[in-house]
C-alpha cells in the first residue's frame, strides 16, 4: 500500500492513535486543507490579475482627468455626470445593446443547426467535425475581421462579384458600417455559441423524439414540440455569452466599423488612448461592467422563471 | 390458429457490411390480445426487433406484418403503436397531463374528448390526482404508470414495451409486473415486450421468444420454455439448470399423451440414470437437464450416485446446496425443513426421478 503523500501534511500519525472517529475527522479536515491548498494559485492569480485591477479602474473613474492627460487625485461623480448627461453616450450605449443583441440573435440562429447535428451526430468523425467548427478559434479576431474586411469591403469578394454580375451598379455599404461589425461579429462568435449548445443538446434524452414520434409526431412537430423547447436552456445560455462577448469586444467594432461604428468599447479605448482621460475610461467601462451586471441577473431571472434552471 | 395481430417475416437488421445481423431472418407471429415476451441476453437483437416494429428503425430485410397489412415502410408517427421506454421518456418541459395527451394532440382529438381520455388513462393507472404534477416530481414508479398511461391512452394497435422495469428497485419492480399484466389483459392489447429478466417473462407473458444470436432460440409458453427447453441455451438462459452430457441408451416407455418417452441414458461421469425426452433420439448423444430443485438430496443410505457437498447457500425458504460428484458440480434446492439438509463436507446420495429430467432435443457439438 502507498501513503499519500498529503498523509503526512495533516499528523495522520497523532490521529490514529486517537481511535476511528477521530482519525476520520482528521482525514476530512485534511481534504479541507488540500482543496483549499489546490484553490490557491488560481485564487492569487485572480486577485493579482482580475480583482486588483477592477479596484483600481473603478477607484480611477472617481478621480478627475483632462483631455491632456493630467489626473487629479480625488473623490467626484463628476465624470459619471458627464457620460450619462451626455445624448451621446446614450446613443453609443444604444449603439451597443443593438450590437450585442443582433449578433446573439443571429449567431445563435446560425449556429443552431450546426450544434444539433454535432451533438446528434454518431459519426467516426464526429470528434473531427466538432475541431473543424471551432477551429477558427487558432487565428485570432485581428485576422478574422481583416479577412471580413476583404470580403465586405467596397471592392471585396461580395461587391466586385455583384458589380460584375450586374446587379447592382454602385457598393453596397456592408464593410465601415454596423451591418459589417454584425456580420463579423457573428461568424466570429459562432464558434464559441456552438460549443455551449452543444453541451446543452448533449443532455436532451434522444427517447423523447422517439416517444413524440411513436405517439403520432412527424419529424417537424417532433423538433418544435419537443427538440426546440428543450434545447432553450443551451440556446439562451449561447445567446447570452454571445450577447456579453460582443458588447465587450474592441477590434471587430474597431476595425470593421471603420471609425464610424462607436460602442462603449471604441469609446473607453479612445478615451483611455487618443485622449489619455482615464478617470472617463474608467467610468465608462464601470458603466459597461453594470450593464453586465444587471443583463446578467435580469436574463437570469428570465430562465428561472421560464423553468429552464434544471 | 386464432386471429394473428403481428406477423413478423424474415425480419433482418444488419447494422454494416461484414458484421453479424443483430437480427437474422427472424419469424415469429403474435396472438390478438397476448402479451409476448422478448427474452435474452443483451446483444441478442431483441430491442433491435421491438424498435424496427415501433418503425424506429428500418429493417434490412424482411417484412412486419399488422392485421394483414405490411406496414414495413410506414414512418413511425403513422403505425400507431404505444411505446414505453426504458427511460420511460416522459416530456419534462410537460406536466403529467399534457404528457398524456400528447399522442392525442397529435391525433387532433377534440380538447373534450382528450380532457375525458386522459382522465381515464390516468384512473387506469391509479394516478388520476398527479394530472397537474410536473414529471420531474414523480418518482420512479409514478412516471412508469405514466408512460404506459401516454402510451395506452392512443389506443394502440401493439402496446410495445422496452425493458420498462429494469429502473425500478426489486419490490417496486414486482407490484409494477402484475399491475402491468392486469392493465394489459384488461385492455386486452396486443403486446410485445422486451426484458433480459427471465422472472418477468415467465410471470407476465403469454409467450416467450427466448432469442440469442439474432435468432429465436424457442417460442413458446412460459411452461414449454422452462420446462421443455428445446435448445441447451434456453435451459440454461431460463431458470437454473444442471446441464449434463448423456448418451441416449434406449427408450423404455413409448410415447405419451405429448408425445414423449423415458428414455435410459449413460450419464457421463454418473453412470445410468432415466429421463423423459421426444421419441427418436436412440443411440444419439444428447445434453440432461435438471433443475436444480429435481435432485433429489439424501444423506446417509439412498439411491443414485455418492457426492460431497461443498457449499450451501440458505435463503430462508430454500437452500441450494453444490454437490461435487466427480468432474461435476450440481446444483441442488431443497426445502428448509426435513432431515435432508446437509453442511459443507457431508457426503451425500444424489438422484433425480426420470420425470424431473430432460432430453434437450438439439443435437450437441462434436
Amino acid at each position: 500500500m502507498t501513503v499519500p503523500a498529503t498523509a503526512t501534511l495533516a499528523g495522520v500519525d497523532a490521529a490514529h492513535l486517537r481511535g476511528p472517529g477521530a482519525q476520520e475527522r482528521a482525514a476530512r479536515r485534511r481534504d479541507a486543507r488540500v482543496r483549499w491548498a489546490l484553490l490557491l494559485p488560481g485564487f492569487l492569480g485572480l486577485i493579482v490579475s482580475f480583482v486588483f485591477p477592477l479596484i483600481y479602474m473603478i477607484r480611477m473613474s472617481f478621480n478627475r482627468g483632462e483631455p491632456n492627460g493630467v489626473v487629479h487625485d480625488g473623490f467626484t461623480f463628476e465624470t459619471y455626470a458627464q457620460a450619462l448627461s451626455d445624448p451621446y453616450y446614450w446613443q453609443v450605449t444604444g449603439n451597443t445593446f443593438y450590437m450585442g443583441i443582433i449578433t446573439a440573435v443571429l449567431c445563435v440562429a446560425a449556429s443552431y443547426p450546426i450544434a444539433l447535428f454535432l451533438a446528434r451526430s454518431e459519426s467516426k468523425w464526429k470528434g473531427v467535425l466538432i475541431a473543424l467548427a471551432i477551429a477558427p478559434l487558432l487565428t485570432s479576431a485581428v485576422v478574422r475581421t481583416f479577412g471580413w474586411m476583404v470580403i465586405l469591403g467596397n471592392q471585396g469578394l461580395i461587391n466586385t462579384t455583384l458589380t460584375s454580375m450586374g446587379l447592382i451598379d454602385t457598393p453596397i455599404q456592408l464593410a465601415n458600417s454596423m451591418t459589417g461589425v454584425i456580420i463579423g461579429l457573428v461568424e466570429i462568435f459562432m464558434p464559441y455559441a456552438i460549443l455551449v449548445m452543444i453541451s446543452g443538446f448533449g443532455r436532451i434524452n434522444p427517447q423523447l423524439e422517439e416517444a413524440a414520434g411513436s405517439l403520432g409526431a412527424s419529424k417537424a412537430r417532433v423538433f418544435g414540440k419537443i427538440t426546440l423547447p428543450l434545447s432553450m436552456p443551451g440556446v439562451l445560455m449561447a445567446a447570452l455569452m454571445v450577447f456579453v462577448l460582443s458588447i465587450s469586444t474592441f477590434i471587430t467594432p474597431r476595425l470593421l466599423g471603420g471609425g464610424i461604428v462607436q460602442v462603449l468599447a471604441t469609446e473607453v479605448y479612445d478615451q483611455a488612448t487618443g485622449l489619455l482621460n482615464w478617470p472617463f475610461a474608467a467610468a465608462l467601462s464601470t458603466i459597461l461592467l453594470v450593464l453586465f451586471g444587471a443583463v446578467i441577473a435580469i436574463y437570469g431571472a428570465v430562465i428561472k422563471k421560464l423553468g429552464f434552471n434544471s | 390458429m386464432t386471429d394473428v395481430k403481428l406477423d413478423l417475416v424474415d425480419l433482418t437488421k444488419q447494422y454494416a457490411p461484414g458484421i453479424a445481423p443483430a437480427v437474422d431472418k427472424l419469424n415469429m407471429q403474435v396472438e390478438e390480445g397476448h402479451l409476448v415476451a422478448l427474452l435474452g441476453p443483451s446483444g441478442c437483437g431483441k430491442t433491435t426487433t421491438l424498435r424496427m416494429v415501433s418503425g424506429l428503425m428500418d429493417p434490412s430485410a424482411g417484412a412486419i406484418v399488422v392485421d394483414g397489412r405490411d406496414i414495413t415502410r410506414v414512418p413511425v408517427h403513422k403505425r400507431g403503436m404505444g411505446m414505453v421506454f426504458q427511460s420511460y421518456a416522459l416530456f419534462p418541459h410537460m406536466n403529467v397531463a399534457d404528457n398524456v395527451s400528447f399522442g392525442l394532440q397529435m391525433r387532433k382529438v377534440s380538447k373534450a374528448q382528450q380532457k375525458r381520455r386522459v382522465a381515464e388513462a390516468l384512473d387506469m393507472v391509479q394516478l388520476g390526482h398527479l394530472a397537474d404534477r410536473q414529471v420531474k416530481a414523480l418518482s420512479g414508479g409514478q412516471q412508469q404508470r405514466i408512460a404506459l398511461a401516454r402510451a395506452l391512452v392512443v389506443e394502440p394497435t401493439l402496446l410495445l414495451l422496452d425493458e420498462p422495469l429494469s429502473n425500478l428497485d426489486a419490490k417496486l419492480r414486482e407490484t409494477m409486473r402484475t399491475e402491468i399484466r392486469a392493465i394489459q389483459q384488461r385492455t386486452q392489447a396486443t403486446t410485445l415486450f422486451v426484458t433480459h429478466d427471465q422472472d418477468e417473462a415467465l410471470d407476465m407473458a403469454d409467450r416467450i421468444a427466448i432469442m440469442n444470436g439474432g435468432l429465436i432460440e424457442q417460442f413458446g409458453s412460459p411452461t414449454e420454455v422452462y420446462e421443455r427447453p428445446s435448445t441447451r441455451f434456453v435451459a440454461h438462459f431460463v431458470g437454473r439448470a444442471n446441464l449434463l452430457a448423456a448418451k441416449v441408451v434406449e427408450k423404455v416407455t413409448d410415447a405419451n399423451a405429448a408425445g414423449e418417452v423415458r428414455y435410459r441414458l449413460d450419464v457421463a461421469g454418473l453412470g445410468a440414470a432415466g429421463a423423459l425426452g421426444r421419441a427418436g433420439l436412440e443411440g444419439t448423444t444428447r445434453t440432461v437437464l435438471v433443475r436444480p430443485h429435481r435432485l433429489v438430496i439424501e444423506k446417509g443410505e439412498g439411491s443414485g450416485v455418492t457426492g460431497t457437498v461443498e457449499a450451501t447457500s440458505y435463503t430462508g425458504d430454500a437452500v441450494t446446496m453444490q454437490v461435487r460428484v466427480g468432474e461435476h458440480l450440481l446444483s441442488a434446492e431443497t426445502h428448509t425443513l426435513g432431515d435432508h439438509v446437509a453442511r459443507p463436507g457431508d457426503s451425500v446420495r444424489v438422484s433425480w426421478a426420470p420425470e424431473g429430467a430432460l432430453v434437450i432435443p438439439e443435437a450437441t457439438e462434436g
